[in-house]
């Protein structure tokens, strides 16, 4: 089973992030590393080509200034092999542009499988998942919670707010994965060792056929207007106990209908 | 010196600083303050795990089965694998093994077998019996426990100090004197079952450490097969010198790990807790301590990659280790003093690890070697070995 695992890189979310003033987008020249919701896609890949009995899980990744650290972590827990879509005219592509140069990179590997975290820790758009599907016209199911391979389709069981969807779905086919799924794996120290050796193939956007008016900012379809500051959180409603707090405390869950 | 890491060493320690926050931590949290275990069934599944990272007996060399770190990979994780409550002296609480005590390496075959291999598989325990009421510091002229020879045996007579885990071992490594040498070239170390007769654990000697104790031990006309003995007669002081100066980089980078986290505590305070109408960051005289802090963090971090550098290149290291041992010890006591200082009356409590480290890490200014021994090996490089 071929499995392609999508994979962003993006500043460790432990360091103080900047915005830059003029493009008002998060400032990406620090050190990136593996977004931790796409460790859950790896996981997932990983355990999916363990069950099959064979296969292997490669990687496709876009930054902007050459990083590899994210992808050798995720090819330290077990991918094979990684492409990474680099240069300087992708700064500022926007979450279609993005999803064109992966499906671009994704194409040529004709995988049985698409792997993509559900939304990024950073930008947090939540669409590039759905629109490399629709770039490369396949179906696609959101938010896996679990993944059963069947011949040439699959069985998604799709994490809802009331529980979860059974989804059959046929192969290939495009799968977001929602974070905390599955326990990504620990880097083993092999694997460590093994992580600089294992193929990561680079590519410009031209050498995917794209013209440099056709991504980055030049090619972006939306601008970032503004940013506000996230409103304070209200201070929360204060049951003091007089005797009668815990049926207060139900009222009020009842009314949220959470129990 | 390059002090940038490899991408394999950055790998290594983001994967340590993983499993302490998403493993050792949560569980830590419902432990007794003082602990020094895990549950038995959270040890073992964790055991499992740093076993499948391949990372299970850190120290265990690589010809004995181990991973193989170079010293300075060694000295990261130890940076990391401290940082949480009981990271001083139980590091993850021991899920990453323990290699045994370093002499055994330098043992026969038979030896090994009976007392290295066991070890390695947590079959066996040993202690380290080396101090004595008369000293420990300068082991090699304190030690009065004497041993006469008596037919193909040895017969030991004698107490050791401060002794840790001799109640539990299987087995002690002794030294005793065995010639009329007063110095170093007098003492010979023997591997004692503890349940030879004439070995007698006398009492439990309680440390700053609050669940953890020492012992005190006494040998009476213990009878011990010369086959016992470790090394070469009179020679027990010439037993992996290399592999214990080689261990004063983790212990080092140990003591750094408490200080780095207890910045990190620090600043975080600083930055949040308010008095007077402003935040403590704002206050000079707070911003000091966390400058402060942040020299002794350096520094300490800069001799143990030194020491460790050097010794992974091959050179002569003895001087770097006992300067890393020595200043981390003293740096990190310092910061985590300035860090509870930080957090006022709640730095004092239990609910924060600041207070165990602060007891901790003053033991770590005795323990393997206390400052004043280590400036004496240093001088002794500086000056040359004629200077005593």
């Amino acid at each position: 089973m071929k499995v392609v695992v999508c994979v962003k890189q993006i500043p460790d979310p432990a360091d103080p992030g900047a915005l830059d003033p003029e493009t008002r987008t998060l400032k990406r020249d620090v050190k990136l590393i593996l977004d931790e919701s796409d460790s859950y896609g790896v996981e997932m890949g990983l355990q999916l080509v363990d069950n099959a009995g064979g296969g292997e899980v490669t990687l496709v990744s876009m930054a902007p200034n050459n990083e590899q650290s994210g992808l050798r972590t995720a090819l330290a827990m077990g991918a094979a092999s990684a492409t990474l879509i680099s240069d300087t005219e992708l700064i500022g592509s926007d979450a279609l542009t993005t999803a064109k140069v992966l499906a671009a990179a994704i194409k040529d590997q004709e995988p049985d499988l698409v792997i993509a975290g559900s939304e990024s820790s950073d930008g947090y758009t939540g669409t590039v998942p759905e629109m490399i599907a629709a770039v490369l016209d396949l179906p696609s199911v959101t938010a896996a919670k679990s993944i059963e391979v069947g011949g040439d389709a699959i069985q998604v069981q799709r994490q809802t707010d009331a529980g979860y969807d059974v989804v059959d779905c046929p192969l290939p086919a495009v799968i977001s994965v929602t974070a905390g799924v599955v326990e990504p794996r620990y880097p083993s120290f092999k694997g460590i060792m093994a992580a600089k050796s294992k193929p990561l193939d680079e590519k410009s956007s031209a050498d995917l056929g794209f013209a440099a008016d056709a991504v980055g900012w030049a090619g972006s379809g939306q601008e970032i207007v503004d940013v506000a500051e996230a409103p304070q959180r209200e201070a929360g409603e204060v049951i003091e106990d007089d005797g009668e707090a815990h049926l207060k405390i139900v009222e009020f869950l009842e009314n949220l209908k959470v129990i | 010196m390059d002090l940038r890491l490899s991408d394999e060493q950055q790998m290594i320690v983001e994967t340590v600083r993983r499993y302490v926050a998403e493993e050792i931590v949560p569980l830590e949290a419902d432990l007794d303050p003082d602990a020094g275990a895990l549950a038995p069934d959270d040890f073992d599944r964790l055991v499992d795990k740093t076993k499948e990272m391949g990372f299970y007996g850190l120290d265990i060399p690589e010809e004995f089965g181990g991973p193989g770190l170079d010293t300075t990979t060694r000295a990261l994780m130890a940076i990391e694998m401290s940082q949480h409550r009981a990271g001083l002296y139980n590091p993850c609480y021991g899920t990453f093994g323990g290699a045994g005590l370093a002499q055994l390496y330098e043992a026969t075959d038979e030896q090994k077998e009976k007392y290295l291999y066991p070890t390695l598989r947590g079959e066996k325990k040993g202690c380290f019996a080396l101090t004595e009421p008369s000293g420990g510091s300068d082991p090699a002229r304190a030690i009065q426990t004497k041993g006469h020879e008596d037919g193909d045996q040895w017969v030991l007579n004698g107490s050791k100090l401060y002794i840790s885990g001799a109640d539990k071992a299987d087995f002690a490594l002794v030294f005793a004197r065995t010639s009329d040498d007063p110095g170093r070239n007098g003492v010979t170390a023997f591997l004692v079952d503890t349940d030879t007769s004439g070995f007698n654990v006398r009492r439990v000697v309680h440390t700053l450490r609050s669940t953890h104790y020492a012992t005190e031990i006494s040998f009476d006309e213990m009878r011990v097969s010369k086959d016992q003995i470790l090394g070469e007669l009179n020679r027990g002081f010439a037993i992996a010198n290399d592999r214990l100066s080689r261990q004063r980089i983790p212990y080092a980078a140990g003591c750094l790990g408490a200080a780095i986290k207890a910045q990190e505590m620090a600043i975080e305070w600083a930055k949040s807790r308010e008095t007077f109408g402003s935040v403590l960051a704002e206050k000079q005289a707070v911003q000091w301590m966390i400058v402060d802090n942040e020299i002794d963090i350096r520094h300490a971090r800069y001799c143990i990659l030194e020491a460790a550098q050097k010794a992974d290149r091959g050179e002569r290291f003895r001087t770097e280790a006992a300067m890393a041992k020595l200043v981390a010890s003293e740096a990190s006591g310092r910061v985590v003093d300035r860090a509870m200082q930080i957090h006022g009356g709640l730095g004092m409590t239990k609910d924060l690890p600041l207070e165990r480290w602060y007891r901790e890490l003053r033991i770590r200014r005795v323990g393997e070697g206390p400052s004043e021994v280590q400036r004496l090996i240093m001088a002794r490089e500086i000056l040359g070995g004629s200077f005593k």
